[in-house]
């Protein structure tokens, strides 16, 4: 018997993923579920904001139409569904439970292994539950939505947005190993970013302070920045580089933010057990 | 041979909270600072070899099991030195989880929604196990156990005792050197139990992996183990063979009988049970009589008599009810080792078996 102790390939994650994808699919009626609710959503989204664009009696609000708001917020809706993993309570429960010491018995990275589980459940839900809600969407709005460059520039944008909420989500998770609550930490965690990201109101709707604060905090590379890429039809080459680089910008400082406290972390685990 | 699993005087410390009762204290609890220092384990030295089978035993919250995270590369101790297949494992996590394999018998490895043969299959990519090895593995395991007919079944539909097999076929199919196994048949029934022994045994003989069992069962120790070790409050209190272990329970169960009617149990009473015992069978002057609550409990040394024999005289003797056998503990192994006689004293530093 041989002593394998060389580096194992990255590619071992990619069984991780798979495994993710697997347990999605596994879950059938829930997909559909998910479907519904997001167009559920778009209804309630489509009352809402009619009865607020009719109090204004102008065709815009804040620079954007009835018909802009409704595609913006409804897709918001989609992506939300599709990056939300329930990565927070996962964590809180492995913690509590102490099953989080088998993966340290496991020759993989805690946090690559949570990300690549992640990644393929991402991937699912953007096909199974974004891409119809996109295309209802398109369908509804009698394609109004740009059908290009933007498509493909979309891609990248939301695996950064994956990144930046797993980083966050991982962050919040490792909290978890000090305080018993998961349920009230996730649910601030949720409502801040909900809020702060443009994902429940658009952030042309903020006051102008407001949102030149935002501008400068991570949330919104979550959902605004992929949402304008993905509906806006003005955008150049120039906008389209420059809202990838933000996003790549907080997306290395949040993965080394979560690394790092969950390596400092993890010593509560080793010093004082699981 | 070198030795796969290396400790010395290993020491492992958790402060913990001093906690008070009732309302008033938990709340006062929220804002103390006051903690105290839990020795979970106490200077455990020990050294064993590459294949053996080594049986850890003591009662709950001994030290079992932070030893085992310990040498898992979960918890770093905090002081001493240890060494697993040349590796401190706590400082190389990744690197030291490639050449052990796990399972604790509360948790599951498995992926607890999808088919097993899944979980089988992200672990070959996870060790980076070779198509063939991975073959000849699976195959391996089918003789032994047939569980192919389980691939296809989500772990979360499995039996206890589906689900703990696969635990352990999941923990051998990288051929690790070292095989931990935290209390691998609680739970389980007794056709379950011999079957998981018998898995268990046939991979360490087959595979030369190197086996460390912690268990409550004195039948998986008898079945599996030729070295115990016995850990109490965080001391290890015996290494040594199973022979001489017996040396300390011999073979003793213990009979109990729920007598028909009212019957007491007076000092008077019991040596008159002893007497008459005695003259249907002499072979029964080292049987004990004793009473617990309302049942009659005769200590039997199987050396000397069966046990069934001496049920069968009792029957004569008085009508019963119902009747249990109990087999010694780990915790009444224990006291007898305390107990012990200058004779046959717990040796830490004794050779050990083989």
């Amino acid at each position: 018997m041989e002593n394998r102790t060389k580096k194992l390939p990255f590619r071992r994650y990619f069984s991780i993923t798979r495994a993710g994808i697997l347990e999605m699919a596994m879950f059938r009626s829930s997909r559909v579920l998910d479907f519904v609710g997001n167009m559920v959503y778009m209804i309630v989204v489509y009352f809402l904001w009619r009865a607020i664009y009719a109090s204004t009696h102008t065709v815009s609000v804040n620079g954007m139409t009835f018909k802009q708001t409704l595609i913006y917020l409804t897709l918001a809706g989609a992506i939300f569904s599709t990056l939300n993993n329930y990565l927070v309570w996962k964590m809180g429960r492995d913690i509590q439970s102490g099953q989080i010491s088998l993966f340290f018995t496991k020759p993989m990275d805690f946090f690559l292994r949570e990300f690549f589980y992640s990644l393929g459940n991402v991937a699912t839900q953007l096909v199974l539950t974004f891409i119809p809600t996109f295309l209802v969407v398109s369908i509804l709005s009698g394609w109004s939505l740009p059908m290009g460059v933007n498509l493909l520039i979309f891609l990248p944008a939301i695996a950064m947005s994956l990144v930046i909420s797993f980083s966050i989500d991982f962050m919040v998770g490792t909290v978890c190993l000090y305080s018993q609550s998961i349920w009230g930490i996730n649910m601030m965690k949720e409502v801040i970013i909900l809020l702060l990201s443009g994902a429940t109101i658009p952030l042309a709707f903020f006051p102008e302070a407001f949102r030149n604060v935002l501008m400068f905090l991570p949330f919104q590379a979550i959902y605004n920045v992929p949402l304008m890429v993905l509906v806006s039809n003005t955008y150049t080459w120039i906008d389209y580089a420059r809202a990838l680089g933000v996003q790549a910008f907080w997306m290395v400082i949040l993965v080394a933010c979560a690394r790092l406290f969950f390596r400092s972390s993890s010593r509560v685990i080793t010093v004082n057990g699981g | 041979m070198g030795s796969v699993i290396e400790l010395e005087n290993i020491t492992k410390v958790f402060r913990v909270l001093n906690r008070h009762a009732g309302l008033k204290g938990t709340f006062t609890d929220l804002f103390s600072r006051d903690y105290k220092n839990l020795v979970a384990v106490d200077h455990v030295s020990m050294s064993i070899e590459e294949g053996e089978m080594v049986g850890y035993l003591g009662p709950n919250g001994a030290g079992k099991s932070t030893t085992i995270k310990i040498m898992t590369g979960i918890l770093e101790p905090t002081e001493g030195k240890l060494l697993v297949n040349g590796r401190v494992p706590y400082a190389n996590r990744t690197l030291n989880a490639q050449n052990i394999g796990v399972v604790f018998g509360q948790r599951s490895q498995l992926w607890w929604s999808l088919p097993v043969i899944e979980s089988f299959r992200i672990l070959k990519e996870m060790y980076c196990i070779p198509d063939k090895v991975y073959k000849n593995n699976m195959e391996m395991f089918d003789e032994l156990v047939g569980v192919s007919e389980l691939y296809n079944k989500p772990v979360r539909q499995m039996s206890l005792g589906q689900r703990t097999l696969c635990d352990i076929l999941a923990a051998f199919l990288h051929d690790p050197n070292v095989v931990f196994l935290d209390e691998p048949t609680i739970g389980l029934d007794v056709s379950m139990k011999s079957k998981i022994r018998e898995l268990i045994s046939v991979l360490n003989r087959e595979k030369k992996t190197t086996v460390v069992l912690t268990t409550h069962d004195m039948g998986d120790v008898e079945a599996l183990c030729r070295r115990i070790m016995i850990i109490d409050h965080g001391k290890l209190i015996y290494d040594n063979n199973i022979q001489q272990l017996k040396q300390f329970f011999g073979s003793y169960r213990t009979l109990k009988i729920l007598p028909a009617g009212n019957v007491s149990f007076s000092e008077a009473d019991l040596a008159k049970y002893g007497r008459q015992l005695l003259v249907l069978c002499p072979e029964t002057r080292n049987v004990v009589f004793g009473s617990d609550e309302e049942w009659l409990t005769v200590l039997v040394p199987e050396d000397e008599i069966s046990l069934i024999k001496v049920l069968e005289h009792m029957q004569t003797l008085i009508p019963f009810r119902d009747v249990r056998i109990e087999e010694i503990t780990t915790e009444s192994v224990i006291r007898k080792i305390y107990e012990g006689t200058s004779d046959a004293k717990p040796t830490l530093e004794a050779g050990h078996g083989e």
